[in-house]
């Protein structure tokens, strides 16, 4: 696929992954650019249908609406269940690095 | 290529199977664990409903038999990720202690998509993100299929997160098609369709979003079904893209799909998009049977086989097709699909989106892979989701990332669902004109190991599923064969109007039956000419270690060494 | 940096809230069936799906739907039929799927109001009252309307607590904790438009909003424990013009004096910075109220663009007329009505009638109480309701307020206080006789009757018995009288006081006064 359609530069890329919680080597951000740019150009036919008036479709299934369900307790689980897979814990809870440290710049 | 005229079939096994269980009356659990490969592999629901009543053959018998059957054959296949065989036989026992019914999945073995939640094993998604993550609960479907008395026999190989078309996206190595093993059994839901194609189950569960249970099953030979959007519950399976997800069967028959699905459909409180189902499937597949298709509506979707790439194996196994609905008297009308051309683009618009924001919750934060050595939470969520995360997955998280900021999502996101409503909108005027739709499920055979590097054209292989799932609508990928030069299993997609799959069941099972073709990759026959008969843990001199504590190589915990990726793995924590 | 009164004559503040409640009076969380409870053992009240575990889907709770339809048709706005979830996507650990399940463009409720009553020193702040109508009966204040924008539904954050460094900081924290027994409780955010002029508006908007949630019983409104949230956005403008300035967001003002302050210092502070020829920066700024000042928060919140899109996990809304009529059917009394009825049936003094129709948990039992005499006796006198909310105001609510309880918390039946009142209307109780009784009722629940029957509290209402009395304590006193029939008649009190002693505080007030005043007159 050609790669004449520039939709996103690197700076983007870095931009983009920031946003996506995704470190990315000077490496990756080169090749990711590529492959988006590539992906994104193959979008291409959604940007060239008139649409106007046109409805969109978030739900699949036609109809479906008001799906509830009552305010009645469900059992669920226990702390020892709810901590188990966790990478970290104390004293019951998840533990985290802190928010805003190691911040030397 | 000639898709009418078969190899030899093996289907003749099968009767071999029950003629050999009636003359073993009164056996009891675990004493009939001698059952020869070929046997195994070639039972089907049916067959095991009627050894069981008969007392012919116990749970235990098929849970032994199913272990031992992965225990030869798995190493070359790798469509297991986690083989749970003590599940299998504790379920097993439960079942014979029981007095067991001839309905439901009773002794039926079966192994789940390793993005379906289940108790007592992990749940990894085939990602090094969730490569130690033990399931806290358990996936509807797969509720349903173990209440139903199916027999648990592991969790299977996929790409990563269902990212892929060819399960090389796996962060535990690829699967491979057991009719070639140099060539991939297609994917997401690879591992699910070489398992059943391996002969290793009978049955097994797979989720689709773009094509990932269809165009594997075409790979490998076997049938499997999409069904219609909300038929069966996604509560408990790992979301890709919440509005495309739909959960299905593989099989080794149509049947044995329309069984599995009646044990698995139907509405479930946890997920809000579920629906009740009216009818059974596998009623419905008998009524294709028993009644046939004569006068049924088949819509051909006219240009679909003139686009570029469509491999002349396919064309070939369409026409052939075509020309048996209309021996089955079937009327063939051609049908206008204007809008399908643009199925592609919607769905890597509305799938990556739906993807970043599922993909999101994977923080290292309450579970999933972390990586130690981050000063602070937001260095600790770069270097665990990059490190977690494959290639693959990185650029859907990205793509959706970008199409959903703002500005964007109006150029790409909410035309996109618009161009949904287009497609949608063309299926529900070509389901007024026919019952069904004929279509490819691939525009191509199984292709080789690294065979396409360029994710635009991988993505490619799923122009003839996509649509559907934008729609909606069920989708079944049915075996018609081999090609007549690649030796490859060719498939026919057969498409119903939303919440009328009993179509599809109909059609499947009537054209199915005009078909005598193999059903099992060669594979099997060797390992079975090399093997007198199946026991569990007697393959080689040197029996390997309980495969449920010590994994092989190939199905332990840490990613394989083909990932590159796992350069970064120094210091993580788990 | 000057005062509010000098930085409001030159600048017109223009303030608007968001306010977040907690649907606490819910059974369970917002899209699944873990228990709401504050306080609970970390991480007990969790599952699945407000614990984000791959996989889990949501499933709407009803009664979350109909309380926020309910708060919209009590602060007039319209119910939007067809609206839909979103997802909010940022990275924060406290949401436990990294994004929040909130709701988009159209909310279930759109545009509404409430008419804001400034009275007495609140009005103060406002000197200008443009856009304010006068308030009837010509009390000292205006009325100003206050449009609401929308009420949409979401899902609130777990909670997260920072340990190490500087106490509870963000920043200088060695690492953090988080507990998800909040994450997933329904909220329901009111945001206002920026019709808010002064501090004391938007202090009196929450307070009038916090009476209403009350009353329609969604949510106990606790600023303390965190199910009543409030931020505010504030600008200036020169007196006169009409476009808005730079606003910023106050954050942390988590009671009514916090949230007063917190805007009386961003007004003046903006003003210093606009009179010192600077510009407001757009930012986030936090309340502290140990130092009394707003800080640029350091946190870079996430950007702005959160990537909303509508939630495929959930199915759209398309609330049926019945639904609504069903959920207005279950409207109570407002506050302002509550307090018309009060003025209007019960001629009641209207301060009496505002402390009690704004406390929908007194207002009830008020009216538990007349209901329970109306049942006995015909209909409820005005005599009887006024006696009834007299002793609930100073009686009642100096005991709850000296004792730190709630209504629920004592013995006190509305049918005893009724009685009480009953007894002590006919005279048959002196008022320090009925202190006494109802020292009992508040504690034990037993009937007044049962009380004055054991206590053989009689009021002693004989003419003959209460003359030897009077006659006694006049013999006992002779220059007392003298004084009095000089002129000193202020020593009838003393006299009275005297045999009210004598007789163990038995004797009727009323007639031993009469009498006394008889005997020295004679």
């Amino acid at each position: 696929m050609d790669t004449e359609h520039t939709y996103l530069d690197e700076t983007d890329i870095r931009g983009i992954a920031t946003y996506a919680r995704i470190g990315l080597s000077d490496a990756e951000v080169a090749s990711m650019t590529t492959d988006l740019n590539n992906i994104i150009e193959s979008l291409r036919p959604i940007t060239e249908y008139d649409l106007q008036g046109v409805r969109p479709t978030f739900h699949p299934i036609a109809g479906l609406a008001n799906v509830m369900r009552e305010d009645v307790l469900k059992p669920g689980f226990t702390r020892d269940e709810a901590l188990a897979n966790a990478p970290d814990v104390l004293d019951g809870q998840f533990k985290i690095p802190p928010i805003l440290g190691g911040e030397s710049a | 290529m000639n898709p009418t005229k078969d190899t030899a079939g093996n289907a003749p096994e099968a009767d071999k199977a029950k003629e050999r269980a009636s003359k073993n009356p009164g056996k009891r659990a675990g004493e009939n664990n001698n059952m020869p490969l070929a046997e195994y592999a070639a039972l089907n629901i049916a067959d095991i409903r009627s050894a069981l009543v008969a007392g012919d053959l116990s749970a235990l018998d098929l849970a032994l038999a199913a272990q031992a059957a992965l225990e030869h054959l798995d190493e070359q296949v790798h469509a297991f990720v986690q083989p749970t065989f003590e599940l299998a036989q504790t379920t097993a026992n439960e079942i014979d202690s029981h007095n067991v019914r001839a309905t439901g999945l009773a002794g039926v073995p079966i192994a789940f998509k390793d993005n379906m939640n289940q108790q007592g094993t992990r749940t990894t998604c085939a990602s090094k993100m969730l490569a130690n993550y033990q399931s806290t609960y358990t996936a509807t479907c797969v509720g349903r299929a173990l209440a139903a008395g199916a027999l648990p026999m592991g969790k299977l190989n996929m790409d990563e997160f269902a990212f892929g078309s060819s399960t090389e996206t796996s962060a535990f190595g690829p699967t491979c098609n057991p009719w070639d093993i140099r060539r991939v059994p297609g994917g997401s839901s690879g591992g699910s369709a070489a398992a059943v194609a391996s002969g290793m189950v009978p049955v097994a569960l797979g989720s689709d979003t773009g094509g990932s249970i269809r165009q594997p099953a075409a790979f490998c030979g076997v049938v499997g079904f999409k069904p219609t959007y909300g038929t069966v519950s996604r509560y408990g399976v790992v979301a890709f893209g919440s509005s495309l997800d739909q959960v299905g069967p593989f099989g080794r028959s149509v049947a044995c799909v329309a069984a599995t699905m009646d044990a698995i459909c139907g509405r479930d409180a946890l997920d809000c998009t579920s629906q009740d189902v009216s009818f059974s499937y596998e009623q419905a597949a008998h009524a294709g049977t028993e009644q046939g298709i004569k006068g049924l509506r088949v819509g051909v979707v006219s240009g679909y086989l003139d686009l570029p790439g469509v491999h002349p194996e396919v064309i070939a196994a369409l026409q052939g097709a075509i020309t048996r609905l209309q021996q089955l008297g079937a009327y063939i009308q051609e049908i206008e699909l204007p809008n399908a051309k643009a199925a592609l683009s919607a769905y890597y618009v509305i799938g990556p989106c739906e993807a970043f924001s599922n993909l999101s919750r994977f923080d290292s934060v309450r579970y999933g892979y972390r990586r130690a050595g981050a000063d602070n939470l937001g260095e600790q969520y770069e270097l665990s989701r990059s490190a977690g995360f494959g290639a693959e997955t990185i650029r859907r998280i990205m793509l959706g990332s970008y199409l959903l900021s703002s500005g964007v999502y109006d150029t790409y996101y909410y035309p996109a669902q618009q161009v949904r409503t287009l497609i949608t909108q063309d299926y529900e005027r070509a389901f007024e004109q026919v019952d069904v739709l004929l279509t490819p499920v691939s525009p191509r055979t199984a292709f080789e190991f690294g065979e396409i590097a360029d994710p635009t054209q991988m993505y490619l292989s799923d122009i003839f599923t996509i649509p559907i799932n934008i729609a909606g609508n069920g989708g079944l990928s049915l075996p018609v064969g081999l090609g007549e030069e690649s030796k490859l299993p060719v498939a026919v997609q057969i498409i119903g109007p939303q919440f009328k799959d009993f179509n599809i069941m109909r059609v499947a099972a009537a054209l199915e039956a005009t078909y005598d073709i193999q059903r099992l990759a060669p594979l099997v026959q060797e390992e079975h000419r090399r093997t007198a008969a199946l026991r569990p843990g007697e393959k080689s001199a040197a029996p390997r270690p309980d495969a449920e504590s010590k994994p092989k190589a190939h199905h332990d915990d840490t990613p394989a060494a083909h990932d590159t990726r796992l350069d970064k793995t120094a210091g993580e924590v788990q | 940096m000057k005062n509010l009164e000098t930085v409001l004559r030159d600048w017109e503040a223009v303030i608007g809230l968001e306010v977040h409640t907690e649907l606490t009076t819910l059974t369970t969380k917002m899209f699944c069936g873990c228990k709401i409870e504050y306080g609970a053992e970390p991480n007990t009240h969790v599952c699945p799906v407000c614990l984000g575990m791959p996989g889990a889907l949501p499933q709407p709770n009803k009664a979350a739907i109909q309380s926020i339809v309910l708060a919209g048709l009590a602060v007039g706005c319209t119910i939007e039929k067809r609206s839909m979830f979103y997802r909010k996507n940022y990275f924060y650990p406290d949401m436990s799927k990294n994004f929040q399940i909130t709701q988009g463009p159209v909310a279930f409720c759109m545009r509404g109001g409430l008419d804001l009553e400034v009275v007495g020193a609140a009005a103060k702040e406002r000197g200008h009252r443009e856009q304010t109508r006068p308030l009837t009966g010509g009390a000292q204040g205006y009325l100003t309307h206050i449009g609401i924008t929308r009420i949409h539904m979401e899902e609130d954050a777990g909670k997260m607590v920072h340990k190490g460094g500087e106490s509870g900081r963000i920043s200088g924290a060695d690492y953090s904790l988080l507990d998800y027994n909040r994450c997933g409780t329904p909220l329901i955010e009111l945001v206002t438009e920026p019709d808010l002029r002064t501090p004391e508006e938007a202090r009196l908007f929450l307070q009038k909003l916090r009476q209403i949630f009350l009353a329609l019983r969604i949510s106990n409104c606790s600023m303390e424990q965190g199910s009543l949230r409030c931020d505010g956005n504030v600008s200036l403008r020169r007196r006169g013009t009409n476009a808005l300035g730079t606003k910023t967001e106050l954050k942390n003002m988590n009671s009514f004096k916090n949230l007063h302050d917190g805007l009386t210092y961003e007004i003046c502070r903006q003003a210093e910075v606009l009179e010192g020829g600077g510009r407001v920066v757009q930012e986030t700024r936090h309340w502290e109220p140990s130092t009394r000042r707003t800080i640029s928060m350091r946190v870079k919140e996430t950007a702005d663009d959160y990537r909303l899109f509508p939630e495929p996990d959930l199915a759209p809304y398309d609330l049926s007329d019945e639904f609504i009529a069903g959920v207005r059917a279950l409207l109570p009394e407002l506050p302002d009505e509550r307090r018309e009825r009060y003025l209007r049936d019960y001629d009641l003094p209207l301060h009496d009638a505002n402390i009690l129709a704004y406390d929908v948990d007194l207002a009830d039992f008020y009216d538990a109480a007349l209901q329970t005499s109306a049942k006995e006796k015909s209909t409820p006198t005005q005599q009887l309701a006024k006696q009834l909310a007299k002793l609930l105001i100073n009686e009642v609510l100096a005991y709850l307020n000296a004792h730190n309880l709630t209504l629920a918390q004592t013995a006190l039946s509305p049918e005893n206080l009724a009685g009480l009142a009953g007894l002590t209307l006919s005279g048959a109780l002196s008022s320090k006789q009925a202190k006494a009784v109802f020292a009992q009722t508040v504690t034990n629940g037993d009937s007044p009757q049962e009380i004055v029957d054991k206590l053989g509290f009689k009021q002693v209402s004989d003419v003959e018995e209460l003359t030897a009395v009077a006659r006694d304590i006049l013999t006992r006193f002779p220059d007392k009288v003298r004084e009095y029939r000089a002129g000193k008649t202020g020593l009838i009190g003393f006299f009275v006081g005297q045999a009210m002693q004598a007789t163990a505080g038995q004797a009727n007030p009323v007639l031993l006064n009469e009498t006394f005043t008889g005997l020295l007159n004679e």
